[in-house]
């Protein structure tokens, strides 16, 4: 009963321009497990939505569609107003140069040093000469708080926390509008932790990024999240400010509140 | 949002104004700084320049980088600039420089690349002897507990690696013996010799080819295939995992690919040295009208029984070599692609340059049997 009310409640009209990522009634199915049926999600620009859910219920495949990797078996993911799976080749490439993801391993190039892994996309765009890319390397270096004397390291040379930093300043490199983080803090101790999310906002602040993530983690959700988009029962069933989510009369959402609740209250 | 673009003024006393224009940023997906930059060159030549940024509708790290780049990497009294943008160079100039590699010319790196070449092979022996001794501990470990032994494990490698292979194996032993039954047909038929095929593919594919195609065969498929499964399980720790449980990794991961590759491949050399007899049997049929019959009744009297015995010992110690070769490099394998790459290809090489020297040394000292 109280599901229909909520996914009733009429979306506020955004403008065009100001949705950077419209997912309309995407359906996915793995074999007989469907994990997504007539979603609905739409990302404001500016904002910084968390995407939560209980483990395996489908962000992970929604991120992943958001990003291009895969692609829902029916429904439409729009970035930008465009939909990546239909267009033509160097257009798709532009358009995948306007966000930036880090992955929850970090995904660095193994065989690739600290600095040419930063230097990857710049140099992958032909348009800068090496003291460019130096420059701006040791900028998005500089950006994520990193020494420059680190850059010459290889990726299985340094700690978890500074291999999530040199993938943020990789996915900064190309000044994207739209940063996507896939857990953002795990494997990070509380105290990094803490630093990386003070870092994401800052980020967030002075490039003027739009940031989505996924997370498990209530700690990063309560202070980082704006915005809070919750994935349950193949849908998304409640996407508003996090302070909202307390109107909302659902057993998964009173549950999960409960839990943040202590933590907002601090902040 | 409009793509970077400038326009060109010129004041009274000849001097230009070069006014940017648009979205200096690598957000506007239209922009080429590599054309702007060839385009803004002459101005960039010409100190006398004047330029004017404030009319930019946005400018980021990449273009304030590229627009230093041509102004020598400094700010001079000539741009004029909003404040923001002014900050924004301002850490762009402010970064450190890293200091620049020393690249001397070192007269002795010759014999210093010669030495460590050298002490990485030894390293490599040493490493190779140990994995050999340690494999040997367990195999004596294994005769005080036999209920430790990895059954289970064992049969997978012999199936992997035997089974597996008995479809490529018979396949291109059956055309190699085409072609070379084809060509000594031709050779034998022009000495009216046609009867001697029978021995020359007898003796040469039982005692040689049969057991060097299989180990071939087998390094490309199955030794490959060990050093990047071992390197893997390396990379994703489960080797650690393993080694935590208290169970031996030399034990449970080594052994029973040595054991089920050394098992399984004097009956692969059998099947391989089969088939490539069949073909040639094939080719002799078709080109010098030996029966089936007649060939394989006449095989027995003119190759000694003793070959075959050689044969299944190569196979033996073929397996033995390659199975051992692709562990010792899954183990060396550290976590990155390029190590994974490097060692899979070394683990092959190696593998197929043992067989070899195995194989010469075999033939020196089994020179007086059976031929």
């Amino acid at each position: 009963m109280s599901e229909n009310l909520i996914q009733n409640t009429p979306q506020e009209s955004i403008p065009d321009q100001d949705i950077i990522c419209d997912i309309q009634n995407v359906c996915t199915e793995f074999g007989d497990n469907i994990v997504h049926h007539n979603l609905n999600l739409k990302v404001r620009r500016g904002d910084i939505t968390a995407l939560v859910g209980r483990s395996g219920c489908g962000k992970t495949t929604l991120l992943r569609h958001i990003i291009g990797l895969t692609k829902p078996q029916s429904g439409n993911v729009l970035l930008f107003g465009e939909n990546l799976h239909a267009m033509e080749r160097v257009a798709q490439r532009r358009l995948m140069d306007r966000f930036g993801v880090l992955f929850q391993q970090g995904a660095l190039f193994s065989a690739l040093s600290v600095f040419d892994n930063i230097a990857f996309p710049l140099r992958e765009l032909k348009q800068f000469d090496e003291s460019v890319i130096y420059q701006l390397v040791m900028h998005k270096l500089a950006l994520v708080e990193l020494d420059p004397r680190d850059a010459d390291l290889l990726p299985a040379e340094i700690s978890g926390g500074m291999v999530k930093r040199v993938g943020l300043a990789r996915a900064l490199a190309l000044e994207p509008e739209l940063l996507v983080l896939d857990e953002p803090t795990a494997g990070l101790d509380p105290d990094r932790s803490h630093n990386f999310i003070d870092l994401v906002k800052q980020l967030k602040k002075s490039l003027g990024l739009t940031v989505l993530f996924v997370t498990h983690d209530m700690d990063t959700l309560a202070s980082l999240a704006e915005r809070v988009a919750v994935l349950e029962d193949k849908h998304i069933i409640a996407d508003c400010p996090l302070r909202e989510l307390a109107k909302i009369d659902h057993p998964f959402i009173i549950n999960f509140f409960q839990s943040i609740r202590s933590r907002l209250e601090k902040l | 949002m409009a793509a970077a673009s400038f326009r060109v003024a010129q004041d009274d006393q000849g001097r230009r104004h070069v006014q940017l224009l648009g979205q200096w940023s690598l957000r506007e997906p239209s922009n080429d700084f590599a054309k702007l930059k060839q385009a803004l060159q002459p101005f960039f030549a010409d100190t006398f320049t004047k330029w004017d940024l404030q009319e930019i509708e946005q400018l980021d790290a990449a273009g304030a980088a590229t627009l230093l780049s041509g102004w020598d990497n400094k700010l001079e009294g000539n741009v004029s600039l909003r404040p923001e943008h002014a900050a924004l160079f301002n850490t762009l100039i402010g970064l450190k420089r890293l200091p620049a590699k020393k690249t001397e010319h070192d007269r002795l790196a010759p014999f210093i690349t010669i030495g460590k070449g050298v002490l990485h092979l030894v390293h490599h022996f040493t490493e190779f002897f140990r994995l050999l001794i340690s494999l040997l501990l367990e195999i004596t470990y294994l005769f005080r507990r036999p209920q430790d032994f990895p059954w289970r494990e064992f049969s997978a490698n012999v199936y992997k690696s035997g089974v597996n292979a008995l479809p490529v194996t018979a396949l291109l032993g059956f055309m190699v013996g085409v072609v070379m039954g084809y060509l000594m047909s031709k050779q034998l038929h022009a000495f009216g010799a046609d009867v001697y095929i029978v021995n020359i593919l007898g003796l040469s594919i039982i005692r040689e080819l049969g057991p060097v195609l299989m180990a071939v065969l087998v390094a490309g498929r199955s030794g490959s295939a060990m050093t990047a499964q071992i390197g893997v399980m390396r990379v994703t720790d489960e080797i650690d995992a393993l080694t935590t449980m208290g169970i031996s990794r030399i034990l449970r991961v080594v052994l029973p690919k040595v054991l089920g590759l050394t098992f399984v491949a004097p009956l692969l050399v059998l099947w391989t040295s089969g088939w490539t007899l069949a073909g040639g049997a094939f080719a002799s049929n078709i080109e010098l009208g030996i029966s089936f019959r007649f060939f394989f009744d006449y095989l027995p009297l003119v190759v000694q029984p003793i070959n075959l015995t050689l044969s299944l010992i190569k196979g033996l110690m073929f397996g033995f070599v390659v199975a051992l070769v692709a562990c010792h490099f899954g183990l060396r394998i550290k976590p990155n692609t390029e190590s994974l790459s490097n060692s899979t290809t070394s683990s092959v090489v190696t593998a197929i340059s043992g067989v070899i020297l195995v194989n010469a040394w075999f033939a020196i000292m089994t020179r007086g049997i059976g031929v």
